[in-house]
């Protein structure tokens, strides 16, 4: 009796062996599709695109990187100095918003924590956005000054309100790039420039072929080995 | 085919199909908002060690500060600023000098081009927000605060003055030195740039500033 006479006739004509064996049978299918569903929810939902990216704390200041550097063109280094020099990217201590801000809207009421913190000399406790773990290190001069601009890593900051993660900071996006790193690169003078492009236009396979040649001229060999980021 | 599965297999497998889209329906509306809430962290390994990072926090210190300034009286190696010229912009008999220090290690056009060059791109950075791109005074952050002035209410604070223009007489005038002065510890109503820029730093940008004072006063030969 084929399988299919089985079900004409209706499961319940089945000795009850038989009917059994039926039904673990769905439920171990289910079981297997679970499984699988648990990996790819897993996979998406804890992958760091979901747990980090988009992360943008509210910060002590209403401080805008869009009025400062989307419309008034400071350059990145006015206020982050030591990114072309050293390891860590500083946040501008508060004389730097001094300035300008000693001139400019000094009785603005969303400047009064840089004024009371220029007045006390208590640091603006700035909430930091970004935050590789402990165990790895990174170096900003090592990117900047080698063709690599702020906006491969953090996007396009000219236009953010509010500074929010737009990358994953893993380690296989660390290493995705020291493997090809060609698509990112550009000249170092223009390493704080968001809209850069090469001169034969903002296409992929100019800003490959660009990064290809840079690449080769200046001897751009990200390393891979484990010591290079974990020390 | 379907014998092979129980009768109920088709309709739960239906509904619990659906179901199992909702989570990712709404991981995917998680990935695509910013949020203010801090990152979900399931695993913490080893990623918030007892160290400190640069310009972290510390309750150690009255002032918060994991980062110590050096003791008071202390001089670090190399920091002792002893060359009046380098650091201060002096001539040996206490005035402004008029040529720039040999410290610079300017031994030939090369050098001192790149000094220049150098100097275009910080001037660019750091002064030319007021005194705009060739030195007239008429910056972005000049323009804005003209506008600021008549936009706003005057309880929220404009009281701005314009920035100097590099090119009047007296400017011109200015040697070398005191320019680099200027930058360092600014004047009037600008505020100093010692801390954001190097000592060679801010004598590429004195040395680019006189470079373009003469490139407005073309002298006729
Ligand atoms: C007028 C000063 C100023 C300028 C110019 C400026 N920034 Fe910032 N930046 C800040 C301050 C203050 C913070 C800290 C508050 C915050 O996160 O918004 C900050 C934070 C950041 C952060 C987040 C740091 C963290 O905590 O992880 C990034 C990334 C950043 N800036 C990139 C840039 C880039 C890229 C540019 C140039 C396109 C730029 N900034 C220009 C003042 C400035
Ligand atoms: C080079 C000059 C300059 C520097 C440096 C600067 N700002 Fe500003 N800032 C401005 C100007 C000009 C405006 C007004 C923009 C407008 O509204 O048109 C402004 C506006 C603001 C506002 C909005 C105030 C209001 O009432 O609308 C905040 C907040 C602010 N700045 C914070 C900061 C902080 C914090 C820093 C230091 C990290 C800083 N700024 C550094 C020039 C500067
Ligand atoms: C190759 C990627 C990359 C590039 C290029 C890059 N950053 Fe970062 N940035 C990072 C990472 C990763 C962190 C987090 C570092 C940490 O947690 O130790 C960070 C952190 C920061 C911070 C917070 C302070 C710190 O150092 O932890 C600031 C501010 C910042 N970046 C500004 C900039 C600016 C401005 C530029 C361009 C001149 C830039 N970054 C270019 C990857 C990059
Ligand atoms: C967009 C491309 C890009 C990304 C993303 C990137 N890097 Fe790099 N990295 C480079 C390039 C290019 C160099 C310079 C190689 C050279 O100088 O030849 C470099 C160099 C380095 C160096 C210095 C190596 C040395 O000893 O000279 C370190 C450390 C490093 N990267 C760590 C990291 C870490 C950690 C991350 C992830 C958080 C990261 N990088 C992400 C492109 C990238
Ligand atoms: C280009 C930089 C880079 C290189 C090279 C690198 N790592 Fe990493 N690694 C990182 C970063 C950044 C993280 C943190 C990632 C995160 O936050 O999820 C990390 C995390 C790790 C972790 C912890 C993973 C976890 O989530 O628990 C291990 C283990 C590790 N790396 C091992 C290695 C080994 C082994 C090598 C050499 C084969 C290596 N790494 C090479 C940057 C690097």
């Amino acid at each position: 009796m084929s399988d299919w006479m089985i079900w004409k006739k209706g499961p319940e004509t089945l000795p009850f062996g038989k009917r059994f064996d039926l039904h673990v049978r769905g439920v171990a299918l289910l079981a297997v599709l679970g499984v699988g569903w648990v990996h790819l929810l897993v996979a998406y939902g804890a992958s760091p695109k979901t747990t980090d990216v988009g992360y943008a704390p509210e910060q002590p200041v209403p401080y805008s990187h869009a009025m400062h550097v989307g419309q008034l063109g400071l350059d990145c280094r006015y206020c982050h100095t030591s990114v072309e020099t050293g390891a860590h990217a500083n946040v501008p201590p508060t004389q730097t918003c001094m300035n300008c801000h000693s001139k400019v809207l000094t009785g603005s009421p969303k400047l009064e924590p840089v004024r009371e913190s220029f007045r006390t000399g208590k640091s603006i406790p700035w909430v930091r956005v970004h935050d590789l773990p402990d165990y790895a290190f990174f170096d900003h001069s090592a990117h900047v000054t080698r063709g690599i601009g702020c906006v491969s890593c953090h996007g396009r900051v000219d236009t953010m309100e509010v500074v929010s993660q737009v990358q994953p900071l893993s380690m296989a996006w660390c290493l995705d790039c020291h493997r090809n790193p060609e698509k990112h690169l550009r000249p170092p003078a223009e390493a704080t420039n968001m809209r850069w492009a090469p001169p034969e236009g903002d296409t992929p396979d100019a800003r490959h072929a660009f990064g290809k040649r840079f690449k080769a001229d200046n001897h751009i060999n990200p390393p891979t080995d484990c010591s290079t980021c974990h020390r | 085919m379907s014998a092979l599965l129980p009768p109920w297999f088709k309709p739960a497998a239906v509904v619990l199909g659906a179901l199992s889209l909702v989570p990712f329906g709404v991981i995917a509306r998680a990935r695509n908002v910013t949020t203010t809430s801090p990152r979900i962290h399931i695993i913490r390994d080893m990623d918030s060690q007892e160290k400190f990072k640069a310009q972290a926090e510390s309750a150690l210190f009255a002032d918060g500060r994991a980062m110590r300034p050096p003791v008071p009286g202390t001089v670090a190696r190399g920091e002792l600023m002893d060359d009046d010229h380098l650091e201060r912009g002096l001539d040996p008999d206490g005035k402004f000098a008029a040529t720039l220090p040999a410290a610079l290690g300017l031994a030939d056009d090369a050098k001192l081009a790149a000094l220049l060059e150098r100097g275009r791109e910080r001037y660019g950075i750091h002064c030319a927000p007021c005194h705009g791109l060739s030195g007239w005074g008429d910056g972005m952050i000049h323009q804005r605060a003209l506008l600021l002035t008549e936009k706003r209410p005057p309880e929220d604070g404009m009281q701005w003055v314009p920035p100097t223009n590099y090119h009047s007489d007296a400017l011109r005038a200015y040697p070398v030195g005191r320019l680099f002065h200027v930058a360092t510890h600014g004047i009037r109503n600008m505020a100093g740039y010692g801390a954001q820029m190097s000592t060679r730093d801010r004598w590429a940008v004195a040395a680019y500033v006189k470079a373009l004072q003469h490139s407005q006063h073309p002298e006729m030969q």
